[in-house]
């Protein structure tokens, strides 16, 4: 049906073998692993597959898979970078994983941002917390093809100034004059040293006030964050077809079989994960 | 003229395809429950059965099955691949709404991403279905569209004969063409009557419930969290629908060494949905019964063009507190009056 179509026989459930070959702690119980493939063949399978926007399953055989973003862009697809918070059996074993140890990938799968639709056009990158990685894999696909883009602005907040994840980055792009980085942190979460806004997103968004005008917003964050965001976006005038999120929902196959990662008739691994917030508009909302 | 097999050379029959290598299955009773399970003869078939309590589907979906082996040495993982088959095999006196549901069940599991585990044991097996001419209370067959003896899935259909001596002989596929010409010396023709099949009532308008599922208005509507209020979440009647193919994937073992395995799930229970966050897509039990019928009857057959149960009644039959796809059927098909 789609060039997805693996031949009999073909094990779809099989993980590749990675090397972990970086790490850097992001923030409290947050990590970035840099990865690559043991196995040559798939790393040539993986460069000619991955899009921005896809995600995998990452595991540790005895501990099981769990799926995240590929975190780093498609320009850059001779390793794979996630970024994950520690919070259940796969990614507390991940965590202790250190440099040298060996855990598995399978994928890329779902869907991409359409980013050669973006030629030419403004961009306004918008995310909370963890949700930074699949925002910044966005982020450096166009940054690394910069003179196809308009004006550049990035939105990025967290609920403290310690829970801001790819720190280095945040410096290299505020330092960068052809991007505009609007950084913040809730109210509370500020440190006495702290020079950027202290707000929430939405209302961070509303006063940078980004014109709507042959601009795309791409999106991505918790549930409660994306609702109050498409609200202000909204008021900005950003039309809905125009905003790009990511829907993250509990995912064991990755490939449309598990059955339940589905919101209405909708499979988040296969059709999405990258939908448009007009798509998710459409969606049964009592189920998102 | 037609081709029959007599009962008394069904013994036979299945030494024949024992002694070719072929293992026998078919409905048969253990502890008290019946199922399909691996027979070395003709007594041990239950074939009296209106239908056994779990489905057709273990046999190509175990309730939990290892799919690789890995063992961590120093810079390396060496995986073991256990992919079916077992061996070939003969599936015999199967009903024909299990039957219909494996072909379901044929588009999920090859929907972009061929499921080698499926399909391995699919291509090795041959299904003999036996036409129903006894149903019960439960049975709801034509209400989704397919009938007493409905070939789809089967790859040879048998009609019980009127004297209940045997059965007459319909081969579906070229699968099914050569599992016979195996046992050709112990058919016969002859001209003997059918049995008349059984009479399934139609219990609800299954056009109307689909179009009452596919308006967005109704998906909020009172009546899914009325009609699932008694409902415990105890996964019953997913395990035993011969469609439903949720799965979990777990490994068993240490970091070391062990197994990861496919496990049935189901789309009941709470955690099935849970993100890490705490935050729960279908949180109630309500939404997750609302999500069970409208994957049936709604996002299954836009996908697949085919409704993803074939009312062989065993969720209302062995519910434990008496609910069921018939009874949420019923109550949409009265809301749209």
């Amino acid at each position: 049906m789609t060039a997805h179509n693996t031949t009999s026989g073909e094990n779809i459930y099989r993980p590749a073998v990675m090397n972990i070959v970086a790490t850097r702690d992001e923030a409290p119980g947050v990590r970035t692993m840099r990865l690559e493939f043991q196995d040559p063949l798939e790393l040539e399978k993986f460069k000619q597959a991955y899009r921005t926007g896809m995600f995998g399953l990452y595991g540790i055989y005895g501990e099981g898979e769990s799926t995240f973003c590929v975190a780093s862009p498609e320009t850059r697809n001779d390793y794979i970078e996630c970024t994950f918070r520690k919070s259940g059996r796969v990614t507390a074993a991940l965590a202790s994983a250190e440099i040298g140890d060996l855990m598995t990938f399978r994928g890329p799968y779902g869907n991409r941002f359409p980013i050669e639709e973006f030629h030419g056009k403004n961009l306004l990158f918008i995310a909370g917390g963890i949700a930074l990685p699949p925002t910044r894999s966005v982020i450096w696909s166009c940054l690394d093809q910069r003179d196809k883009f308009g004006k550049i602005t990035i939105v990025y907040g967290a609920r403290t100034v310690a829970d801001l994840v790819y720190k280095q980055e945040l410096e290299e792009w505020e330092k960068r004059d052809d991007v505009e980085l609007v950084l913040t942190v809730d109210p509370g979460g500020e440190t006495p040293d702290w020079k950027h806004r202290v707000g929430f997103v939405p209302t961070i968004l509303e006063e940078a006030a980004p014109a709507a005008g042959n601009c795309v917003a791409v999106l991505c964050g918790p549930p409660i964050m994306i609702k109050f965001t498409l609200a202000s976006l909204k008021k900005l005038g950003f039309e809905e077809e125009n905003v790009y999120t990511t829907l993250e929902n509990r995912m064991k196959c990755g490939i449309g079989k598990c059955g339940r990662c589905n919101v209405g008739s909708v499979y988040v691994c296969k059709e999405g994960p990258v939908f448009t917030a007009a798509e998710v508009s459409a969606m049964p909302q009592a189920d998102l | 003229m037609a081709t029959l097999l007599y009962s008394a050379s069904l013994n036979d029959c299945i030494a024949r395809w024992r002694e070719d290598g072929l293992m026998v299955f078919g409905p048969s009773t253990a502890g008290g429950v019946s199922g399909f399970r691996e027979v070395e003869d003709a007594g041990s078939l239950d074939l009296d059965l209106v239908l056994t309590r779990s489905t057709l589907k273990e046999l190509f979906f175990p309730r939990t099955e290892p799919m690789l082996g890995y063992r961590i040495g120093k810079q390396q993982i060496e995986t073991e691949e256990f992919i079916p088959p077992e061996g070939r095999r003969i599936i015999f006196g199967v009903r024909p709404c299990d039957a219909a549901g494996m072909q379901v069940d044929d588009a999920l599991f090859d929907w972009d991403y061929h499921d080698a585990y499926w399909f391995r044991r699919r291509d090795s097996s041959v299904i003999f279905s036996i036409a129903c001419t006894h149903s019960d209370a439960f049975c709801m067959c034509t209400s989704l569209g397919l009938a007493p003896d409905s070939t789809k899935g089967s790859d040879v259909l048998l009609r019980p004969l009127a004297a209940g001596n045997g059965w007459k002989v319909e081969a579906l596929t070229e699968r099914g063409e050569n599992a016979l010409s195996s046992i050709s010396s112990l058919l016969k023709e002859g001209g003997d009557a059918p049995a008349p099949l059984t009479d399934v009532p139609v219990k609800f308008d299954l056009e109307a419930c689909r179009r009452w599922l596919a308006d967005p208005e109704n998906f909020e509507s009172r009546f899914w969290k009325e009609i699932s209020e008694r409902c415990i979440g105890c996964g019953s009647c997913t395990y035993l629908c011969p469609t439903c193919h949720c799965f979990d994937i777990q490994d068993e073992g240490d970091t070391y060494q062990g197994v990861r395995r496919k496990n049935w799930d189901s789309c009941s229970f709470s955690l099935f949905t849970m993100h890490t966050s705490g935050h729960n897509p279908r949180a109630t039990q309500s939404a997750r019964w609302r999500q069970r019928i409208m994957h049936k009857f709604n996002y299954f057959s836009l996908k697949f063009n085919v409704n993803s149960c074939t009312g062989c009644g065993r969720c209302t039959r062995e519910c434990p507190v008496d609910m069921g796809v018939t009874e949420t059927l019923q109550a949409i098909s009265t809301l749209q009056r």
